[in-house]
């Protein structure tokens, strides 16, 4: 070693002992966040299995349990005013649910880093514009959006993806330009200016990477809020068509009987909630897990 | 007689404390944090006394324990420290295991604290005078009126100008330098016996901080204040201190009084950091900075026996590996060292002559001429100037150092160099082409080649997400014209080579590293296009004094061998010193001063250069100074500009009208030296040099 070379030996791995690479590893280490996961690997598995697993089709109609619908050995969970499998039923419904909320997130999450960019990376007029659209669609209650989009095309997944998109992107844009108006001053942006990079490589590569921390826990929160909107949209009965199974569709149909029966309408609920509460324990064990 | 009220107000003599019991005593003080796993030992076990009326430095780098130690006084080691073991008396009453409310007696009445960042120490929504008030009434049981009165006068005493309108102010309205002194204010308000001082000037500009330090300098004579000043500055320890203990990894390695320490340094260490600082005194050439060669142990690293072992120059296995090494005295009353060697070894400093060259004469490569940049205000038709009529010319190969405060422009400047900015007027040929009003993104890709920068905050010169290597990959792929990977790879070691770090580095994420590893990342960057001018803004300032040192050594290694034209950029002057061969003086964005190096240390001087010089300080030279030039005031705001000279409002030499309305004649000196001044140069030649000596005393001896 030369004389000359002060800090070049230092032992590297000793500086931080969290790399970026083990980030995904310290959530494990964060209880909140373990729960959250567990609970959305609950229904995430028995969404890949069903069909494997020895359930009776969520569409079948059972005419001897319409007789006395409470659980039994055939129906663990009982079945719902027309006779159908409660528990088939809320496992179905879990694959739409869980197909539905994050495709629908993801689209709104690139709309919405893509807003937020422009807006943030070049600022001016571009900014304006985004801002003033943004306000315009926050200010409008995001219920009654998907109402008046489903009500006037119909019900279907493409409507439910269209109006995330463009219910949480203003909201996703406004974080994203809020972390670029920071990270476009680092230095490193301009190294990367100097080496003559394209806006397009900045923004995808040097700006992008740096804002994932909060986008992960933002993604995670609007998944549940989009499950809770899935659920309300059923409720409302402008979910996704019968006989598919859904879970709101499900409290709805149920909750004439609800004082005679009331797991049909409980049953759907706690299935909603814990999927919710999964994806809002995991956003919170991110934040607590990756806070600098 | 008011003397005596000030002394009896504060309930006992200091005359009388002293000679019974040190005011603060700390004994075999062992600090832990807990981690998740197992505790990690801050601070093993420290000692120290500080008499009443007594000015204490507490000197080492950056994750010694210095500050560690100041918090444990103060209670505030936060829920993962804790106080493991020894004790901290305070005027004989004992703070280790102290009840909240018995601490709270004492924190912020008998014992107050002045952080490193005054913004952060002031509340922004509440006025200065609101939050100075609190602390009389707090404390001393102060009326509202009494209070008032109270924090107006001592806003008086910390020299900030109109005090009654200063209490109705918001913390934002008021500059760096003086929220230090609203913060040094609020923190003397309750007459504390002890004022703790973690880096207190750090992030000040240089004329500031040495009115700061001489701010309470004074404060100190009037309040008999004990203070313990927290540094990594060597040059202020020395200048505002009766006795400096060193630290090391958490224990003090050395202790004395300031002159026998900085005239006789007996450990390896205390010399390797003052070999590490470039002297104001010594020009380009005359010394090189001599790094510490390894780094500080981090708790679980720490070796047997002597824990600066493996990076000193005179461990011996036998005698320096075995057992812990105690505290010894050392020579003179008061003076003791942690080496086991002492009176062996030899730590005068190695005498290191650089070979001189003579320069020749460089064809000009770089010429700024009359370069202007203002930005505009928004909503408002204002402009703020960041630079105004720059002009000067840097030849091949040289090295330019650009000098000034923070606001003068040397930044902006450096941005519109390389294409970050534009310039607003004016124009700057490099090799030919024209630079000044093309962007980056606008400039050929031989241009952008050939003129790269290195930055100035580690931390966000890497892109954390990133791998090291990944910009000089880029770099090498986009300008190198290398398409196959070996060739990158091949390239990219030789450049880790070049900046001397172990090729393993190029996987490593930022995070991984340190600070002066980053920044030689960020060299090997630069250097990766081949650049054959390079600007580097402030390119060590946020490092540690031994690391800056290797840093700025390696840089100019590498100029050297490649003859790269450098723009250094810099506050530092003793460094610009070390390092330039023509050096510019700006302030608010004008040229105030050029020339070459040794015609800026030397008068004639612009008032302003001088300003700056004897703002300086650096270990040794205390004795070589005469009465230091203080500037009143802070830069002004380069929205409203004054008409005539910049400098005019704050200058010491002012001659009268003429200086705030007519712009200053550029007196020529010598064919290389101008200054821009209103002041004839017969009456700048007979200025008193700011330097009598111009080789420090330690070494000439």
């Amino acid at each position: 070693m030369s004389f000359l070379e002060p800090d070049a030996a230092v032992p590297l791995a000793v500086r931080t002992p969290a790399a970026p690479r083990r980030a995904w590893l310290k959530l494990f280490r964060s209880r909140t966040a373990v729960i959250g996961l567990c609970l959305i690997l609950f229904w995430v598995v028995l969404a890949a299995l069903a069909p494997f697993l020895p359930l009776p089709s969520p569409t079948a109609q059972d005419a001897m349990a319409m007789v006395d619908p409470t659980p039994s050995a055939a129906h663990w969970l009982g079945t719902d005013i027309l006779g159908r499998d409660i528990l088939a039923r809320l496992i179905f419904g879990a694959r739409t649910v869980l197909a539905v909320a994050p495709l629908s997130v993801a689209v709104a999450m690139v709309a919405g880093i893509a807003l937020g960019m422009l807006a943030g990376y070049f600022g001016g007029w571009i900014e304006a514009l985004v801002d003033r659209f943004s306000d315009l669609v926050l200010a409008f209650p995001v219920l009654i959006l998907y109402v008046i989009l489903i009500a006037n095309v119909g019900a279907s997944v493409l409507n439910i993806v269209i109006a995330t998109t463009i219910a949480s992107a203003p909201g996703i844009g406004r974080i994203v330009r809020g972390l670029v108006l920071d990270l476009k001053q680092q230095e490193y942006v301009a190294a990367a200016r100097l080496r003559a990079e394209s806006t397009f490589y900045i923004m995808v590569f040097e700006l992008l990477p740096n804002c994932r921390g909060p986008l992960f826990v933002d993604a995670c929160l609007r998944i549940g809020y989009t499950i809770i909107t899935i659920g309300i949209l059923g409720f409302l009965g402008l979910g996704l068509p019968p006989p598919n199974p859904d879970w709101g569709g499900m409290v709805r149909e149920t909750t004439t009987v609800i004082n005679v029966w009331p797991l049909m309408s409980i049953a759907p609920s706690v299935a909603i909630v814990s999927l919710v509460l999964g994806f809002n324990l995991l956003a919170d064990g991110m934040r607590e897990a990756w806070k600098p | 007689m008011n003397a005596i009220i000030e002394t009896s107000l504060l309930g006992r003599s200091a005359a009388s404390v002293r000679d019974t019991v040190p005011l603060l005593d700390i004994r075999g003080l062992r600090i832990e944090y807990r981690g998740r796993d197992e505790s990690v030992v801050a601070v093993p076990g420290v000692s120290l006394q500080i008499a009443a009326g007594e000015s204490y430095g507490l000197v080492g780098e950056s994750g010694c324990g210095k500050t560690t130690t100041a918090m444990a006084i103060m209670g505030y080691l936060g829920g993962m420290g804790r106080i493991a073991g020894g004790s901290i008396r305070f005027e004989g009453q004992e703070l280790v295991g102290a009840s909240a409310a018995q601490l709270r007696t004492i924190r912020g009445r008998r014992v107050a604290m002045v952080y490193q960042e005054p913004m952060s120490a002031l509340n922004p929504v509440k006025t200065i005078g609101a939050q100075l008030m609190e602390v009389p009434r707090r404390h001393l049981g102060a009326s509202r009126a009494e209070a008032r009165e109270l924090s107006a006068t001592m806003l008086e005493n910390v020299k900030l100008p109109d005090p009654l309108a200063m209490l109705k102010r918001y913390p934002h309205q008021l500059s760096g330098g003086q929220q230090q002194r609203i913060v040094i204010a609020m923190a003397l308000l309750a007459r504390p016996a002890l004022l703790l001082l973690d880096e207190p000037t750090t992030g000040l500009d240089v004329t500031v901080e040495a009115a700061i330090l001489d701010l309470i300098a004074d404060l100190r004579k009037q309040y008999g204040t004990s203070l313990l000043y927290i540094s990594h500055n060597l040059g202020l320890i020395a200048s505002a201190c009766d006795r400096v203990g060193i630290m090391y990894s958490g224990e003090m390695i050395e202790e004395a009084s300031t002159a026998a320490l900085f005239s006789h340094p007996r450990h390896p260490y205390t010399q390797g950091l003052l070999d590490c600082i470039p002297a104001i005194g010594s020009a380009k050439g005359t010394r090189s900075l001599a790094p510490i060669p390894g780094h500080l142990p981090l708790p679980h690293e720490r070796p047997d026996g002597c824990w600066f072992g493996p990076r000193c120059a005179h461990f011996e296995a036998q005698t320096c590996a075995g057992d812990s090494i105690p505290l010894v005295p050392a020579g003179d009353e008061g003076h003791q060292v942690r080496c086991v060697r002492w009176q062996q070894i030899d730590v005068t400093p190695p005498w290191v002559p650089v070979e001189l060259t003579a320069a020749p004469e460089r064809a000009a490569t770089l010429i700024i001429d009359n370069v202007s940049k203002q930005y505009p205000l928004s909503g408002s038709r204002r402009t703020v100037r960041a630079n105004e009529q720059v002009s000067f010319v840097v030849g091949k190969g040289e090295i330019m150092g650009l000098v000034g405060e923070s606001g003068c422009g040397k930044s902006s400047l450096a941005r519109i160099l390389v294409g970050l900015e534009e310039a607003t007027s004016g124009s700057i040929r490099f090799a030919d082409d024209e630079l000044a009003q093309v962007p980056a993104k606008k400039r050929a890709k031989d241009m952008l080649k050939s003129i790269q920068m290195v930055f100035q905050n580690p931390d966000s010169t890497l892109n954390p997400s990133h791998s090291v290597a990944w910009p000089i990959r880029r770099a090498l792929r986009k300008f190198g014209g290398y398409r196959d990977k070996a060739a990158i790879e091949r390239r990219l070691r030789e450049l880790l080579d070049l900046v001397r770090l172990p090729p393993e580095v190029a996987q490593r994420r930022p995070a991984q590293l340190s600070g002066g590893q980053k920044q030689r990342i960020a060299i090997a960057r630069a250097f990766a296009t081949n650049p054959s001018l390079i600007v580097a803004d402030e390119p060590v300032s946020a490092l540690d004094v031994s690391v800056q040192a290797a840093v700025v050594t390696l840089l100019l290694d590498i100029q050297k061998e490649r003859q790269t034209t450098l723009l250094f950029i810099s506050h530092d002057l003793a460094l610009v010193r070390h390092v330039a061969d023509k050096i510019v003086v700006m302030y608010l964005g004008r040229v105030m001063e050029k020339g070459l190096a040794e015609e800026i240390f030397a008068p004639p001087y612009h008032p302003y250069t001088e300003a700056l010089l004897s703002a300086v300080h650096s270990p040794g030279d205390s004795a070589q100074k005469h009465d230091r030039i203080r500037l009143v005031g802070e830069t002004p705001s380069p929205v409203d500009v004054p008409p005539g000279c910049r400098f005019a409002s704050r200058c010491h030499r002012k001659l009268g009208d003429i200086c705030d309305t007519v712009a200053p004649p550029v007196r020529r000196a010598s064919a290389t030296h101008e200054i821009a001044c209103h002041i004839s140069l017969e009456s700048l030649r007979a200025v008193r040099p700011v330097f009598e000596n111009p080789l420090p005393e330690a070494h000439t001896s």
